[in-house]
């Protein structure tokens, strides 16, 4: 296991032209990246940095414009599996179906797929709701059974974009204590997208910061906050020390752009 | 004190009749009071009696049955024709280009206008009339179900996507579903625009059906008897829409009851 690279990304680059002007567009200038096996890594930056876009291409609904990204391979399985942002269970599929359909997708039989998918349901707390219909959780139920369904298929890596951002401010505190304890039972790697400060440093082994326009790297930085974390470290010197290095960052950054017109 | 219990446990039905009821009450009396001439817009009374005569004596059933039939087959035809190539049109682009325009075209030019063509080819029989409700109902049931493909949130096909599912599991477990409601809404229309090209098509050259039967006894000047002729239309409208309720209610149990 150790030792392991679950992620290897070598000059990723994304361009994309603009339909209106025509012009080209740099949403990823070149992001190289190594996320070991069993890491907890985010990817931190403003909106426009390219943070979702070098997500989606790891996850493979993007296809980079140059670059490299190599997973670790399975024996069996996906190397993969993604925690979208809200909404995107099917509304027409009750939990227990909505967390299964990772395994039908992968060519599992529906019947087995959902014998496989019921202890997920149990791991992210959500006893009791197999039968309910996605509006009949709330907004952190939805994304409880939406990383259930991204643990069921039993992936490698966890890619996981910005699942808590649409979740009132004490529910993502409470969210994000159960993702670690998750993180803790099910062992798996996990490259988490946010722009967060907070949540970066409180989750990760490392918070690797991104800078928009074009998106690029601009800092690597790990985070040596014993684990396990309870929500307590949040209010330590140390965690406020982190957030205070990353938070200038990310202000020495966007100074030169100040008051630049946003797109 | 009965009548308070039913309105309690079911409302729509207890209102809806209400409704009815209501309408011949004022129906009824304004005739009587002499505000217009009964002979022009007849009354409940004069209808009920028009009806008791025609399904007493039973001249009136060969004409509903045969509308239901015309009904029944051009319908049916139309949701099997009409809603998988919808679906094709929605889920393939190149479909969707190569039949636009030819579907448009002919989606303009008004049915009733193709009628006296139709008899020529197909005769005044049951053929003729299959082929206008066909032709009524089609496009509203395709166009919806086309529109209900297209607009299935992206973000519910990349799910698939991202977990390696083919392009025909995202048919059948994402736009199938997402679509549905918009099939049903489809149908819905369709039902209406089929039932008016039952009686377009039987006022222009039929000799049975109910809107032959409304077509004659108008030239009767018996508007008592037209009137039942539009009452019928009428009851097999409210029974149909009830029906499709049904359909509608099994088919959405993950919709939240906006109604109640």
């Amino acid at each position: 296991m150790t030792g392991h690279l679950a992620l290897s990304a070598r000059g990723v680059q994304m361009e994309y032209r603009d339909r209106g002007t025509g012009k080209r567009l740099l949403a990823i200038e070149s992001v190289d990246l190594d996320v070991p096996d069993g890491a907890f890594v985010s990817l931190l930056g403003p909106s426009g940095c390219g943070k979702s876009t070098f997500l989606k291409i790891v996850n493979g609904l993007l296809l980079a414009t140059a670059g490299e990204i190599k997973l670790h391979r399975v024996a069996k399985g996906r190397e993969d599996a993604m925690v979208f942002q809200d909404a995107s269970l099917f509304p027409w599929y009750s939990v227990l179906d909505n967390v299964a359909y990772g395994l039908v997708c992968a060519g599992v039989p529906r019947k087995e797929a959902r014998v496989r998918a019921a202890p997920y349901i149990d791991l992210v707390g959500l006893q009791g709701f197999a039968d309910k219909y996605p509006y009949q959780l709330s907004g952190g139920m939805q994304q409880r059974a939406n990383l259930a369904r991204a643990l069921a298929v039993d992936a490698a890596i966890l890619l996981m974009d910005e699942p808590f951002a649409a979740l009132d401010a004490q529910t993502r505190e409470v969210m994000q204590a159960e993702l670690l304890r998750i993180w803790n039972t099910a062992r798996k790697t996990v490259l988490f997208v946010t722009h967060q400060i907070d949540e970066a440093v409180y989750l990760s082994d490392r918070v690797v910061v991104m800078a928009a326009r074009p998106g690029r790297v601009v800092a690597d930085i790990t985070i040596d906050l014993p684990r396990p974390r309870a929500l307590a470290v949040k209010r330590t010197p140390e965690f406020a020390a982190y957030e205070e290095q990353i938070w200038r960052l990310i202000q020495h950054d966007r100074a030169p752009s100040a008051g630049e017109p946003t797109p | 004190m009965i009548l308070g219990r039913i309105a309690r446990v079911n409302e729509r039905v207890f209102y809806g009749v209400l409704g009815f009821v209501g309408l011949a009450l004022v129906w009824e009396t304004t005739a009587n009071l002499g505000l217009y001439r009964k002979s022009l817009l007849s009354t409940p009374s004069a209808i009920w009696k028009a009806a008791v005569t025609d399904f007493g004596s039973g001249t009136i059933w060969p004409h509903i049955t045969t509308s239901l039939e015309e009904f029944a087959i051009g319908f049916f035809v139309s949701l099997v024709v009409a809603i998988p190539l919808g679906l094709a049109i929605g889920w393939f682009r190149r479909v969707d280009y190569s039949t636009s325009a030819l579907l448009a075209a002919l989606n303009a030019t008004p049915n009733v206008a193709l009628i006296p063509l139709i008899v020529l080819i197909a005769g005044i029989g049951l053929e003729s009339k299959v082929i206008v409700v066909f032709l009524s109902a089609f496009f509203a049931v395709m166009v919806t179900t086309s529109a209900g493909v297209q607009s299935i949130a992206r973000r519910h096909l990349e799910i698939t996507r991202s977990f390696g599912g083919s392009q025909w599991l995202a048919f059948r477990t994402v736009a199938l579903p997402s679509t549905l409601p918009f099939i049903l809404s489809g149908i819905r229309i369709g039902a209406g625009r089929a039932l008016v090209g039952v009686v377009s098509a039987e006022f222009l050259s039929a000799n049975k059906g109910l809107g032959f039967y409304i077509g004659l006894t108008g030239s009767f000047l018996d508007t008592s008897r037209v009137m039942l002729g539009i009452v019928l239309f009428g009851v097999f409208g409210v029974v149909l829409g009830e029906l499709l309720r049904v359909i509608e209610r099994r088919f959405e149990i993950w919709r939240p009851d906006i109604r109640s």
